[in-house]
């Protein structure tokens, strides 16, 4: 964005002007005088027609130094992405809890865990390798939402 | 990526606890085993003595019976 850009809404459209590209073809202000008016300071009055009318006259400029946006779209766009979960802790039914992604994991004594990806560690109490899962709930029958 | 993720970036922590539940403290995905999620900043203690009442959840039943390691 240049810094001699300029933009103008009515509430419901932003129309943007980049002078830089602007030939002076005339075309927006034979078209549409009580909107763009190079003699007014500002040039474009977003009260002098409606909407349509408007976006009907942007849409002839020659060079697309007019342009314009619905405001709703630059809301959204301006919208922060929500932010990206990297690591989701997921309960088997009768079995470990399965945790994938970014998860620092610490042991009993505080001393951090490998974990690449993926860990499951145990739920059902009976596992020889605490903290994690070795598939010994499965030969006990444990049972756990 | 944008400024907001970066900001909330912190990598959850799992921390097994000495005859205890697995605690996790963070922004991450809880699935339960009915396939139900909940995102976001979250504190959560899973029973690890497969004796809770109130499953996935500690009710600290392994002061009761015990849990190994």
């Amino acid at each position: 964005m240049d810094k001699t850009d300029r933009n103008y809404s009515n509430g419901k459209i932003t129309v943007f002007w980049q002078p830089k590209k602007c030939i002076h073809a005339t075309t927006c202000y034979r078209e549409l005088i009580d909107v763009f008016n190079p003699r007014k300071r500002p040039w474009v009055d977003m009260n002098g027609a409606s909407t349509e009318e408007i976006i009907r006259v942007v849409k002839l400029c020659p060079t697309q130094a007019l342009s314009f946006k619905y405001n709703e779209e630059i809301a959204e766009e301006k919208k922060p992405e929500p932010a990206e979960v990297l690591a989701e802790a997921r309960v088997m039914e009768d079995g470990p809890l399965v945790l994938k992604g970014d998860f620092k994991i610490f042991d009993t004594d505080g001393t951090e865990l490998r974990h690449l990806r993926m860990s499951s560690l145990c739920r059902c109490g009976r596992s020889d390798n605490l903290p994690y899962c070795d598939g010994t709930h499965r030969k006990i029958g444990f049972t756990g939402k | 990526m944008t400024e907001a993720t970066e900001n909330t970036n912190h990598v959850p922590e799992v921390r097994v606890e000495s005859n205890g539940p697995i605690v996790i403290r963070g922004n991450f995905s809880f699935r339960d085993s009915s396939g139900k999620i909940v995102s976001g900043e979250q504190e959560i203690r899973i029973c690890r003595c497969g004796g809770s009442k109130e499953m996935p959840w500690c009710d600290d039943t392994h002061l009761i019976i015990g849990v190994p390691g």
